[in-house]
């Protein structure tokens, strides 16, 4: 049975039931945070350890939710904070003279299943490589399906800017694609 | 055909192709790209998770954020604490008193079980001796008691004097045996002694059997 926000808030608030109300929250979402996370890092033990720390930042942080937000756009900004933070370190590891874009698409390739289609694994490299706040807007509209009203909270972009990044994040995957897909065959 | 000339044939090509050749080529050429439609591309997850990866995160967040569950505290109903207590000081109190072994209380005992030293052929004389002519008292003063018993049931005013009177006899007489037998007791040397003690042990023995 699937637990209500309201239902995961009141046990998190009562300190005698904060262990179910934490269990709760990570039940109802910690799926959806971790292909989130996973899609911007790539890296699979990176995106398990990001995780944890974006519940256990909600849990440190819980007296600052306000209801008037949902639940679940108040996790994905702490996630996408988390992410963009460990991504940035990942970054900074390489070594001066490899491209970071380049990088993550060989990664991606690295950690891409063995049954992974081959149009699949381009997408994810066509993501890749795109700048930043382009790639979370795609991500967040294209496969968590979030409105531009809920990203906007997330990112702190107006609606026009983000549907502006979704519209040329398409594009350029779209480009991206073709070509290389070309390439391929 | 003597003169043939290939130039002026005409060149055209004898097999036959369908008109929209070039056409769908082209479309199958790019079909892969030119169809590719990004909404309409499946939205799955490339990556490999493990099996236990979720719940391994949750029991982890779990375990750090969450304090560690404090051993309960039983509240101390000091009523009855302080009766515990009492009867605890008590307890201790009688068990020190009288549950020690007879032996720590028996100073010449305590003394020869503390030193351990073998008894010499006098002093084992001596206290038999003593302890023969002290049961000798003792079946002498048992021996009169049923006479005043006797007395006692007959006539009870005078039973009071008479036992008086006995108890003040058999005490001057049992100072004056004390005094005669050490007197006596001196006069043996410690060899006589034990061998006195020897044969009194059944002196005693026949006394009371005759």
């Amino acid at each position: 049975m699937k637990i209500k926000d309201t239902e995961i808030i009141s046990l998190m608030q009562d300190p005698r039931t904060q262990e179910k109300g934490v269990r709760a929250l990570m039940d109802a979402y910690q799926s959806r945070l971790y292909w989130h996370i996973r899609r911007i890092i790539v890296d699979g033990d990176l995106a398990q350890d990001t995780l944890q720390e974006t519940f256990i930042k909600a849990y440190q942080n819980f007296h600052q939710f306000k209801n008037d937000s949902q639940l679940y756009t108040w996790l994905y900004r702490i996630a996408t904070n988390e992410a963009l933070q460990q991504l940035n370190k990942l970054k900074r590891m390489q070594k001066t003279d490899e491209d970071p874009d380049y990088h993550m698409q060989n990664l991606v390739a690295d950690n891409a299943g063995s049954d992974a289609e081959e149009i699949q694994i381009l997408l994810q490299k066509a993501i890749q490589s795109l700048p930043e706040k382009q790639k979370l807007v795609f991500m967040m509209r294209y496969y968590d399906d979030l409105p531009y009203e809920e990203i906007s909270r997330i990112v702190d972009m107006s609606v026009g800017t983000l549907k502006t990044n979704y519209h040329y994040a398409k594009q350029k995957i779209e480009d991206y694609i073709k070509e290389n897909y070309e390439d391929n065959f | 055909m003597k003169k043939f000339d290939i130039e002026k044939l005409e060149r055209r090509n004898i097999y036959k192709a369908p008109d929209d050749l070039f056409e769908n080529l082209q479309a199958r050429v790019l079909s892969g790209v030119n169809d590719f439609d990004l909404e309409k591309l499946e939205r799955k997850n490339i990556y490999t998770v493990s099996e236990n990866v979720f719940e391994d995160i949750q029991n982890h967040v779990v375990n750090k954020v969450l304090p560690r569950r404090k051993a309960p505290v039983f509240k101390i109903n000091w009523a009855y604490a302080a009766a515990a207590s009492l009867a605890l000081i008590f307890g201790a109190t009688f068990v020190f008193n009288t549950g020690g072994s007879p032996d720590e209380t028996d100073p010449a005992v305590a003394y020869t079980v503390k030193n351990q030293q073998p008894k010499t052929e006098s002093q084992v004389a001596y206290e038999t001796l003593k302890s023969d002519l002290t049961s000798v008292e003792n079946d002498h003063q048992n021996t009169e008691k049923p006479k005043n018993n006797k007395s006692v049931a007959q006539n009870k005013p005078q039973a009071k004097t008479d036992q008086e009177a006995a108890d003040q006899s058999s005490k001057t007489v049992s100072k004056q045996d004390d005094a005669q037998m050490n007197d006596y007791l001196d006069s043996f040397s410690n060899s006589e002694i034990s061998e006195l003690a020897s044969n009194s042990t059944q002196d005693v023995y026949l006394d009371l059997y005759n």
